[in-house]
């Protein structure tokens, strides 16, 4: 069963169907309700925005991605959020326990490696807000220019000079010895 | 991800990377599947809810934004779902995901999820803003959000907002005309006659009737998230009855502003007269200018 026909079947009531939905994006929601700032309270927003994209759900537009419509809603409940708590949106990312995995043959690389993701890390956390969100988006949940434009509900020309301004900001931060 | 831009940058290669790395809590996708069902199961949607007039399905061109680039332009608004009907806070039980950290912070679940329950209950809720006050907002001592407004109360009186603006796409309509460009059932106060003018405002989210002398009703949609915003200080509010719906009179003069949802960026409109407010179902509505509360509620009673 493909978003399309999921939908449809959800559109006649059908609440299988859109359970299988929910199943299918519900990492993708958390992950993004949770980097956007939702923090530990990304369950409490997932669950909220997938109550209103079903009852929202006969005004998606059919012929688009179903994807970037169900993250601008999860968007727009953690920023709801946010707001509420009246500060500024926590990004409380931590590396998971795999970043810390030592290449056995190369210790000392391994710590350099660690040490400069997380310095990184500490680095996007910092970034203004809006950088962030662009950053957030466009890297950490690998969203298209377009997809970004979408979920933050900004102009695409705002997504990029905002993408731009973090990079260079990140990259005054750390250094690009990769580049 | 097909419309993926190729990175050439090592820099975005090491964000990407890192971003695999980050560690995100969630629950098992079956277990949020099940939750959202049984929330969905308790609370009819708007399709079979005569209550609920599905408000967007009217308005697919205006609710839906373009897939295509540029979502936040051309004054279509996009989905707005994160304002949409009310939903009744159904709170399944919900298992815990493993290993899920617990670092202090559930007051601040707890809150949230308290919010809920005393929204539905229709009685205003009390955020208490303790430490961590962010610039600006110092003096609001705490914030009560009610029929789709928040009420930033305040141990002393704010000062008056000496300009006007008008509401964010605010235009000028005919009474025969209201109907069409809401996005939900618009009612007239038989209490108040014709009203002389008629305005919609933020793609048919609001709909504002005015009579002489200053006395205007907005109607707008969303129970739950907030969309104007008022400053008030103690003695600031009684709490009335609109019928069987909890209502707020609020007395005097104070600063009224509408909230942009978008980038949440707050818009102040005029210094407001007095105002009750109150919410049927799922339409938020205030009624401003009016001089006696009594009057007021009377008016208010006669909404069909």
């Amino acid at each position: 069963m493909d978003d399309d026909e999921a939908i449809a079947r959800s559109l006649d009531g059908d609440l299988a169907a859109y359970e299988a939905l929910v199943a299918r994006y519900s990492a993708l929601a958390h992950r993004t309700a949770y980097m956007l700032g939702a923090g530990d309270e990304a369950e409490d927003v997932v669950q909220e925005a997938f109550v209103k994209a079903f009852r929202h759900l006969a005004s998606f537009r059919r012929d688009a991605p179903f994807r970037p419509w169900l993250l601008r809603i999860v968007a727009n409940e953690t920023h709801n959020l946010t707001r509420s708590r009246g500060r500024r949106a926590e990004l409380a990312l931590r590396l998971g326990a795999t970043a810390d995995v030592a290449a056995p043959d190369d210790p000392e690389g391994t710590a350099v490696a660690t040490d400069r993701r997380t310095r990184l890390l500490a680095a996007v956390r910092a970034l203004p807000e809006r950088e962030r969100q662009a950053v957030v988006c466009r890297y950490f949940l690998q969203l298209s220019e377009a997809e970004t434009a979408q979920v933050l509900d900004w102009p695409v020309g705002t997504v990029k000079s905002s993408t731009h301004r973090g990079l260079a900001r990140l990259r005054e931060e750390v250094g690009n010895e990769f580049a | 991800m097909s419309s993926r831009e190729p990175f050439e940058d090592g820099l975005e290669a090491e964000l990407l990377a890192l971003g695999e790395l980050i560690d995100v809590p969630a629950p098992p996708p079956t277990d949020v599947a099940a939750a959202v069902r049984a929330r969905l199961e308790s609370t009819p949607g708007p399709s079979s809810d005569p209550a609920t007039p599905a408000p967007d399905v009217d308005h697919v061109p205006d609710d839906t934004p373009a897939s295509g680039d540029m979502p936040g332009s051309g004054g279509t608004p996009g989905p707005d779902p994160a304002h949409g009907p009310y939903s009744t806070p159904v709170r399944p039980a919900r298992s815990r995901p493993p290993g899920r950290r617990d670092d202090g912070r559930r007051p601040a679940r707890r809150s949230r999820r308290r919010r809920w329950t005393i929204v539905a209950a229709v009685v205003a809720v009390v955020i208490a803003i303790t430490a961590a006050t962010p610039q600006g907002r110092a003096a609001v001592a705490r914030i009560l959000r009610f029929a789709g407004i928040e009420l930033q109360v305040s141990e002393t009186t704010p000062p008056p907002v000496t300009t006007t603006a008008s509401l964010p796409g605010e235009r000028t309509v005919s009474l025969p005309e209201v109907q069409s460009l809401a996005r939900f059932e618009v009612k007239m106060p038989s209490g108040l006659g014709r009203p002389s003018n008629a305005s919609v405002a933020d793609n048919g989210r609001v709909v504002s009737l005015f009579w002489p002398g200053g006395v205007r009703l907005d109607q707008f949609d969303g129970a739950i998230d907030p969309i104007f915003f008022k400053k008030l200080a103690p003695p600031f509010l009684d709490f009335v009855k609109v019928g069987p719906y909890q209502a707020f009179w609020l007395g005097g003069e104070h600063p009224l502003g509408y909230i942009k949802r978008e980038d949440g960026t707050e818009v102040p409109l005029r210094q407001a007269a007095a105002t009750l407010i109150w919410h049927q179902d799922t339409i938020n509505y205030r009624l401003e200018g009016v001089r006696t509360k009594e009057e007021a509620i009377r008016i208010a009673t006669s909404l069909q």
